[in-house]
């Protein structure tokens, strides 16, 4: 919504419509693009037949009124009918577009070019947007903007081409009213112009208080077992009730601004065609005119003057059309992440960051700084340091979500720019602390980890992850879909699913995000057991919060704001004091609490 | 937070049709959605009156455009400035009361709007937090938000529109029929075509909305799943699995749309085109010819038909194009209904002060409970009692049903059979305020409004005075960290406290309950998602709020615990064990064994195995 509001106002009408066409061919594709152009050109020249033939009237009633003889009332009552069925027959043939499915397949395509595009795009950009912007984006703006084009593109063209072409059929019949009525067009657009501006406005203070009565809302609702427990639920919660009020008073200022340019088209269209009526029955008091012709006039203004009046409607839905098309053209331009040439492959395992430097697109501040570290082929590394300071930044790094602005990371002495995206991710595995399970069986949730695997390879996994016991017990075995029960999982049986997948994907190298952040004793062993196998010779990155499981590392390094504060064994920077000695001792008094007063 | 699996769960409890799957709906009958209008009602009728004057205008505008015609026709050199003028306002009349209508409609839509959302946020306070936790605040926000925000293109939309769809077909037929029956028929016969054909259309469109709903689902599901789990996706499998699954939803969906295109496309297709203008206007203008040709009809009359033929396709079209969206309307109103029927935590009556000076605290007393009747039970059995200031601890694997006693006791759910009590005093017999005035809550993840640090304290008693709020605050101790932000007090804790860390949101919430200051406290694993940096600091707070108190905590970290009063070992919904921590550990039962797992998992450390291995690997 906001994006259609942002778009520079357009000069005229009809480039507006040279824009929409020219996303939609880009949107459809070029195999489709000449049947869209076609169907565009079959539904412009059906409005205009339609128009003509509407004026064709004019004649008709005129002859049948003053002239005896049949035949030339009959002549024009055939040329209306030629005129109508060519018409009735070219829209058909154009909206054959849609109903052939062409537009369907079109769509279908355009999707699975984003989601392949999906694939592709720096993580970053993908984590900026939410999961529910995206599938508006996939599923709603394909559909709405894309499968509907044709329709609302129609209603438009007989909003606009169709008059116009009646008042041009007039034109030829009686020129004075005929170019009355062709007045009446160039009266609308820049009144429209004029007052489009509130229609973008209107809009877009709307949306802003939808978007934050929707926060209010989920607040509240996610509030309430607090706001309960303090007496401040329902007619009481008085902030609530004042964003309802608020949101009432927006939307009735904003259907007041949204109807104006409505309004002001409405009423031109309107007083315009009162006055060609009027100058047509002073043309029949002069004697210019039959009044029959006149009455043939009335019918036709009648047919033209709705459609004429609530144009803006349609173009209004154009211009959401192109905003969520532009969308849809941006996420398609999106650049992977350039791909250095020589293409290199490392041949050890050693990781080096060299003076890594990096920050976030929106950050003021960098979030690593000069960053230099050297992990050992088969060496167990911790990252540790409060919350915030640069530690998942680190690991993502690695993986290359994105890339550091200075300096360079390092496999076997490869830039990591070197080496093609998919090998970098056959190099390491991750397990996340939050684990996400694919809506598909549990066989298929580890299976992922190597899709060639073996029903016996999957199964050996999961054994050494800990997993055979709960996996007996779920209802359908290994075949149980996860998307139903994941939520019953517990955390620390959704984490050896992960871990599981990746000992199935054996990667030399292996990131471990906190992984037993979140879990209940029970689980915490059988994870503990799970992580063991899965560490054994490999290089290994582990991000810790509770000092006590990492003090058997290879070398911890303490992070703090972004920089390398300490690093060492265990012993040694307990020796050294600082900042790692005071978070082990914090930690070590926590322990101690016995639970009573 | 792309990989958080949590969200993935919440959007899809949050999707609607998730919760309401089509096997439902197909049971049930949609409600009709004017009985939501109720509130409104008034307005909207007002409005439709309107609406349908303005259609009757608009009728008046044709039949004196016909008469000025036939003046001018008898007598070209007299003005029929009388019947013009009349046209002229009818016109502007027309216009007005259409506008009129128009903004009649949405101002009512708007009102209903927030007489709905108040309404549902009030019954939220009124029902069960079970209710409210298994329906998932994200679903019953999106209804108050959402389904309620869906309701406006039937309310100021279509409402004015039913007016015309009625009026004017009826009144223009009586017109037509008026002004000359033979053109009447035609007009009619046309229609009836039309719909005959639109009709077919239809016949199988309830089983292919379905389909099309249920393949919309799936992309819907496919595109959330591809794009949360994208981070997983890249590190394990290139994307190809989910992509297979996307695309397969994709291909699904292209199958349904062509199946739908190739059954209706062409009734559709040919029943717009007969219903369109166009048609009616050119046989009556044929059949017109034929009649004035046979001098059997004035051509002022064959013009005021000519004049108002369309008019009955035209007020029922908009509607045949609205039906989708006034059906879409019909599962909202069926989802506002059904939060706003969900029952509501009475309080039944009876005792409720307790006759008893020396009853317990509280009181599980052969407590039964399952979630859904027919499933399989919760809880079996339960009793216990705990003394006043005492505290008793719940353990237990995970799904052994700790955690659900401890949401009992604020009435999440009511029990199945059995009963609680609270200070001799059956809860069921306590209204919400009641209870709150007794019991306060720690959960496991603390709760903060996007407001200032102190409002969010002082929500805990609105009444309470700067120097109480930071009295809590200091014992909770928090007062250090919060002394250290740049607004103090007044520092803006941002949407859920994410300006602050876990442990810092819930020493918030600790001071919360201190400023509650209420008897009975319980603690849903409230140390579970501290950093390790907090931990002392948070376990100073939590122990600044138990003291004095009777205190029910669910742990996990079985040495928070050892000092309980009574250990209560959970096992398949069953109390398994029950004793002090030394006592238990001696029975050498379940609490014995899961005390031996808890301090196997508090001396571990990552790949103490791999040394081993890694000195084997050397020694070849």
């Amino acid at each position: 919504m906001e994006q259609t509001t942002s778009l520079p106002p357009r000069k005229a009408q009809a480039s507006s419509f040279l824009t929409t066409f020219r996303q939609l061919a880009h949107s459809v594709g070029p195999e489709a693009a000449s049947g869209l152009r076609w169907s565009l050109a079959g539904l412009i020249a059906a409005s205009a037949l339609q128009g003509f033939g509407l004026a064709a009237i004019a004649p008709l009633l005129t002859a049948a009124a003053t002239d005896p003889d049949l035949s030339r009332a009959l002549m024009w009552f055939g040329v209306m009918v030629v005129l109508m069925a060519v018409a009735s027959a070219l829209r058909w043939i154009a909206q054959g577009f849609d109903f052939d499915g062409r537009m369907v397949r079109a769509t279908w395509r355009l999707r699975g070019q984003l989601g392949v595009k999906l694939r592709e795009i720096p993580l970053e950009r993908l984590q900026d947007k939410r999961a529910g912007e995206l599938n508006s984006m996939v599923l709603g703006n394909v559909d709405e903007n894309l499968l509907y084009a044709l329709t609302v593109l129609n209603l438009v063209f007989t909003a606009i081409v169709t008059p116009l072409c009646a008042a041009l059929g007039i034109l030829l019949f009686d020129w004075r009213l005929g170019l009355l009525l062709l007045l009446i067009f160039p009266a609308i657009i820049p009144l429209y112009h004029w007052r489009r501006p509130a229609l973008g406005r209107g809009k877009r203070i709307l949306s802003q208080a939808h978007q934050s009565a929707s926060a209010d809302v989920l607040e509240y609702t996610q509030g309430l077992p607090v706001l309960r427990a303090a007496g401040r639920a329902g007619e009481k919660a008085a902030r609530l009730t004042q964003t309802f009020e608020k949101l009432e008073a927006i939307q009735v200022f904003g259907h007041r601004k949204g109807a104006k340019p409505n309004i002001i088209v409405a009423s031109i269209v309107e007083v315009g065609l009162l006055i060609v009526l009027a100058f047509g029955i002073w043309l029949v008091m002069a004697g210019s005119l039959h009044a029959a012709t006149l009455g043939a006039l009335f019918v036709i203004v009648v047919r033209i003057s709705e459609p004429l009046s609530t144009f803006i409607l349609y173009t209004a839905m154009l211009e959401v059309m192109e905003a969520a098309l532009e969308r849809i053209g941006s996420l398609m331009a999106t650049k992977p992440l350039p791909q250095a040439t020589p293409e290199q492959m490392p041949t050890n395992h050693v990781i080096k960051f060299e003076n890594v430097g990096f920050s976030y697109a929106q950050a003021d501040r960098q979030t690593i700084t000069a960053f230099n570290a050297t992990l050992t082929e088969r060496s167990l590394t911790a990252l540790v340091g409060p919350s915030g300071c640069g530690k998942t930044t680190l690991t993502r790094l690695l993986l290359r979500h994105f890339d550091p602005q200075q300096g360079a990371i390092t496999i076997g002495g490869v830039d990591l720019r070197n080496i093609p995206a998919d090998r970098i991710n056959s190099l390491i595995s991750v397990v996340f602390q939050d684990v996400y399970l694919f809506n598909d069986t549990v066989m298929a949730n580890i299976r992922m980890g190597r899709p060639e695997a073996t029903d016996a390879e999957v199964i050996a996994a999961a054994e050494a992850a800990q997993c055979l016991d709960f996996i007996g017990r779920l209802p359908q075995g290994w075949q149980t879909p996860l998307g139903e029960i994941g939520g019953r999982l517990s955390g620390g049986e959704r984490q050896r699913i992960s871990i599981a997948r990746a000992l199935l994907k054996d990667a030399p190298i292996i990131v471990l995000d906190e992984p037993t952040a979140a879990l209940d004793t029970e689980s915490e062993l059988a994870v503990q057991r799970a992580l063991d196998a899965l560490v054994a010779s490999k290089t290994v990155i582990v991000i810790a919060h509770r000092l006590s499981t990492i003090v058997g590392a290879d070398q911890i390094l303490v992070i703090e704001e972004g920089a390398l504060a300490q690093s060492g064994r265990h012993a040694e920077l307990l020796e050294e004091g600082g900042r790692y000695a005071r978070m082990w001792a914090a930690q070590g008094a926590a322990k101690q609490w016995l639970g009573g007063r | 937070m792309v990989t958080d699996s949590s969200t993935a769960s919440a959007t899809q409890g949050a999707d609607p049709s998730v919760k309401y799957p089509d096997k439902n709906t197909k049971r049930r009958k949609h409600p009709s959605p004017w009985r939501i209008l109720k509130p409104v009602q008034a307005r909207v009728r007002f409005a439709m009156a309107i609406s349908a004057s303005s259609a009757l205008f608009g009728l008046a505008v044709m039949v004196q455009l016909m008469m000025v015609v036939q003046r001018l026709l008898q007598d070209p050199d007299v003005v029929p400035w009388g019947w013009f003028c009349g046209a002229a306002v009818c016109t502007v009349a027309a216009y007005a009361a259409r506008l009129g209508a128009f903004n009649q409609a949405h101002y009512a839509a708007f009102r209903l709007e927030r007489l709905l959302r108040m309404g549902l946020a009030d019954r939220l306070s009124k029902v069960s937090l079970g209710y409210v936790e298994t329906q998932g605040a994200g679903a019953l926000a999106k209804v108050i938000h959402d389904d309620v925000k869906a309701l406006h293109v039937f309310v100021a939309d279509s409402t004015p529109l039913y007016a015309r769809a009625y009026v004017t077909p009826l009144v223009t037929l009586v017109l037509l029929l008026v002004l000359d029956w033979r053109l009447a028929l035609v007009a009619l016969v046309v229609l009836g075509i039309g719909y005959g054909i639109l009709s077919r259309a239809q016949s199988r469109r309830r089983d292919m909305v379905r389909s099309y709903n249920a393949a919309r689902e799936k992309v819907s599901a496919a595109v959330v799943e591809y794009v949360q789990a994208m981070p997983v996706v890249r590190n394990f499998d290139s994307g190809k699995m989910s992509f297979a699954r996307y695309q397969e939803a994709l291909d699904g969906y292209l199958k349904v749309m062509l199946d739908w295109y190739r059954a209706a496309g062409f009734p559709a297709r040919f029943s717009w085109l007969v219903l369109s203008p166009m048609p009616t206007l050119t046989l009556v203008l044929g059949a017109g010819l034929l009649l004035t040709s046979m001098g059997d009809l004035s051509v002022s009359r064959w013009l005021g038909v000519l004049l108002i033929c369309t008019g009955m396709a035209e007020a029922m079209m908009p509607m045949m194009m609205l039906r989708h969206m006034i059906e879409k309307v019909a599962l909202s109103v069926a989802r506002i209904e059904e939060v706003m029927n969900a029952p509501e935590l009475a309080a039944r009556s009876g005792a409720v002060e307790s006759t008893d000076p020396n009853a317990p605290a509280l009181r599980f007393e052969d407590v039964s409970f399952s979630y859904n009747n027919d499933h399989d039970q919760a809880l079996r059995n339960i009793s216990f009692s705990v003394a006043p200031g005492s505290v008793t601890a719940l353990v237990g694997p995970s799904g052994a049903g700790k955690t659900t006693v401890a949401r009992l006791i604020p009435r999440f759910w009511d029990v199945t059979s059995g009963k609680i009590e609270l200070g001799g005093v059956d809860i069921r017999n306590m209204d919400a305020d009641r209870l709150m005035e007794k019991v306060a809550f720690v959960f496991q993840e603390s709760f903060l409004f996007a407001d200032t640090i102190a409002e969010n304290i002082r929500i805990g008693r609105p009444e309470a005075s700067d120097e109480e709020v930071i009295a809590a605050a200091r014992s909770a101790q928090a007062h250090g960290f919060i002394n250290e932000l740049p607004q103090g007090y007044d520092t803006p804790v941002g949407e859920r406290g994410v300006f602050l860390s876990g442990g810092q949101r819930q020493r918030i919430a600790i001071a919360r309950a201190l400023l509650q200051s209420r008897p009975i406290l319980v603690l849903d694993e409230a140390t579970a998602f501290a950093d390790p940096e907090n931990e002392a600091e948070l376990i100073v707070a939590l122990s600044e709020l138990m003291r004095g108190r009777t205190v029910i905590m669910v742990a996990h970290r079985l040495a928070t615990i050892r000092d309980a009063d009574q250990i209560l070992v959970f096992n398949r919904g069953q109390i398994a064990e029950r004793g002090k921590h030394d006592d238990l550990v001696g029975q050498g039962g379940l609490y014995a064994r899961l005390w031996r797992n808890y301090e196997m998992a508090q001396n571990w450390s990552l790949g103490s195995g791999r040394r081993d291995a890694q000195s084997l690997t050397e020694a070849e």
